[in-house]
């Protein structure tokens, strides 16, 4: 690895909030640039979701019952393979490298880099939550539920995903890998999610789901980057 | 202070803001019934909604265990000393299922406020004795009894 | 003290240790477990409630507190992987995940042989079996990402995060069965109060945790040691020992 200069503490004094806009504008600019990409973790998310009525059965009753449930899986799965390009370009360029050396924060960077990641991949998906919802026949109030639990929880994806990214970052199979990593920690945030739509279903108060979500939300917003960083390095000090 | 140790403490104060707005969720969360379980003073007050399928559960009531003759009907009252409530099931009750003993059963309440259940599950404490334990408990006061099973 | 410590960082130190309490620890972890399975399934009453069925407790109970208690012992080898860098904590947690993986397993199976003629199923999703398949995922990804990075240093510190981050799932197990009214009954031994079943019950199945613990102390440092002969198989020690005393030494090795 070339060694860079680093920094004498001194200069490190530098703004961090013009630098982390900066990170913000290059990485929307570049999955911009690569639009694509993007789209195709989007057309899996149709895609699985109509399996489940053509695999399993088309019923309304089935889909009510099972829709938000089928939605969460789906939207789990994606957010899988959309995790595979969240920092890989930036390391196949060496631009991790160069980011590793910055003065600001490692954490603070990615923060914001799993956040326009997210943007750009769980926002969509949330967008697209309320036109599958009436093709599996769910009613409005389930839908507009089902969505503000993937508004919080997609986040919470990216985030505890980062870590899995981290880790792979430059292994042969680490899509498979991520995974493994991955749907394990996943498992409570898809528990409270479908559990908030069953709810809202049965009649009963769902604060306590939205709650739970949210409490996720903030930790995995607050803890997540540590171990995201952590895994950085090492993956970079590996290449 | 140094510019380093200032970015330093930010976050840590940001880490800390965060996991005290956590803590208060979960707190906030956990006020309310969040697993679909309900006891029957619970469903006495009328909380458990009807044709939802939820968890009920407590201790069959002695004597209240009632068969159908031709089928595999069976009814019987699930009390927590407080209230009960009749359940229904069809089908074969697992081997520790006796009156007197805690259960938990997934199904539905109907609007009679029967609860009619498709899965009946005996549950057992943390509590293990051996018989002649358990006998002269049982001998000894009624009270002990029911906090042992 | 840190000249233990860095003594305690050295594998040959540990090869040589390793192999002089070995004999004990399987021996006596032996002695308990038949004195421990032949008084828990043959003298220990039966339950009033239960009749013999409970008696897989005797297995039940030590397999799924070492599972837990194995990956607490893997994040704090993770914690000194990441703070003093030292070899022999990642070597520990390269051993030992195969073997909570397997500790897991038969904690899940032991529970379903024992929830059907108890609860009346074999599986049921609450709480508590959720937790802790979840933690037989998670063992399952430490293995899978410590057999994929090739480089020994990095290997160490990717599974180390890894396992702390997979760590909050220890307290979700362990509370679960309070913060939910799960179908599983709470912990029969808690830190503060007496163990909720007479001396003639715990007593073997204390002596069982007992010897389980030992046991996967002798699993442990056997699995240890291999790892060690293959990390270090170039070194002049190693070959040593496999070239003098050949015998012996690959006697030891296999397991």
């Amino acid at each position: 690895m070339l060694k860079l200069p680093r920094l004498t503490p001194r200069q490190e004094s530098q703004p961090v909030l013009p630098a982390l806009l900066g990170v913000l504008r290059r990485d929307l600019l570049a999955n911009f640039r690569r639009r694509q990409e993007l789209f195709n973790p989007l057309i899996f998310f149709v895609m699985v979701v109509a399996l489940f009525p053509l695999g399993v059965s088309p019923e309304v009753e089935f889909l009510r019952q099972s829709g938000a449930g089928i939605l969460w899986v789906a939207a789990l799965l994606s957010t899988l393979l959309s995790l595979d390009h969240l920092f890989r370009h930036d390391f196949d360029e060496g631009v991790l490298e160069q980011m590793l050396l910055q003065p600001q924060p490692l954490y603070l960077m990615v923060l914001v880099k799993v956040f326009s990641h997210w943007l750009v991949t769980g926002l969509p998906l949330v967008l697209m939550t309320p036109v599958l919802g009436v093709m599996l026949h769910l009613d409005g109030n389930s839908i507009g539920y089902l969505c503000l639990t993937l508004l919080v929880g997609t986040p919470v994806l990216s985030f505890i995903g980062a870590i899995g990214a981290a880790l792979t970052l430059g292994l042969r199979s680490a899509g498979i890998l991520l995974s493994l990593l991955i749907i394990p920690l996943y498992i409570p945030v898809l528990i409270f999610g479908t559990g908030t739509v069953t709810a809202v279903a049965a009649g009963l108060p769902v604060g306590s789901y939205i709650a739970l979500l949210g409490a996720l939300l903030v930790v995995a917003i607050t803890c997540a980057p540590f171990a995201t960083a952590a895994a950085l390095r090492i993956s970079v000090s590996n290449s | 202070m140094h510019p380093q140790r200032k970015r330093r403490l930010t976050i840590i104060l940001f880490l800390l803001v965060g996991l005290g707005i956590a803590v208060g969720l979960v707190t906030y969360a956990f006020r309310q019934n969040i697993n679909l379980f309900y006891d029957p003073s619970q469903i006495a007050a009328g909380e458990a909604p009807a044709d939802v399928r939820i968890r009920a559960g407590g201790m069959v009531e002695e004597g209240s265990v009632e068969r159908d003759p031709d089928s595999l009907l069976v009814s019987f009252n699930v009390t927590d000393f407080k209230h009960s409530v009749t359940m229904q099931y069809t089908g074969i009750l697992p081997d520790l299922f006796a009156e007197g003993q805690g259960i938990v059963a997934m199904g539905k309440m109907n609007n009679d406020g029967v609860f009619v259940a498709d899965q009946v599950l005996a549950k057992h404490d943390e509590n293990y004795m051996p018989p002649e334990v358990a006998k002269a408990m049982k001998g000894k006061s009624p009270a002990a009894d029911t906090s042992t099973n | 003290m840190w000249q233990f410590f860095h003594k305690l960082g050295s594998p040959k130190w540990f090869y040589g240790i390793a192999s002089r309490f070995m004999p004990w620890l399987l021996g006596s972890s032996l002695l308990l477990m038949v004195a421990g399975m032949v008084w828990g399934l043959a003298f220990a009453p039966p339950d009033y409630l239960q009749g013999n069925s409970y008696r897989i407790i005797f297995i039940h109970v030590p397999t799924a507190f070492l599972a837990q208690s194995a990956y607490v012992m893997m994040a704090v080898a993770g914690i000194v992987t990441l703070v003093w860098r030292m070899k022999l904590a990642d070597v520990f947690v390269k051993a030992v995940a195969p073997v909570g993986a397997v500790l897991t397993f038969l904690a899940l199976f032991t529970g379903a042989v024992w929830g059907k003629p108890t609860w009346g199923t074999w599986w049921i999703w609450d709480a508590r079996l959720t937790s802790m398949l979840i933690l037989l995922f998670l063992y399952c990804g430490v293995i899978a990402l410590g057999n994929a990075i090739a480089d020994e240093k990095s290997s160490a510190r990717a599974v180390a995060v890894l396992v702390l981050v997979g760590v909050v799932n220890i307290p979700i197990i362990k509370y679960s069965v309070e913060w939910w009214n799960t179908l599983h009954q709470p912990a029969t031994f808690k830190l503060t109060e007496k163990p909720s079943m007479p001396p003639e019950m715990w007593v073997p199945l204390l002596v069982m945790v007992l010897a389980l613990y030992l046991f996967f102390g002798w699993i442990a440092c056997l699995r240890m040691q291999n790892e060690i002969l293959y990390r270090e198989r170039r070194s002049s020690w190693v070959k040593a020992i496999m070239g003098t005393g050949n015998a012996r030494a690959s006697a030891k090795v296999t397991d």
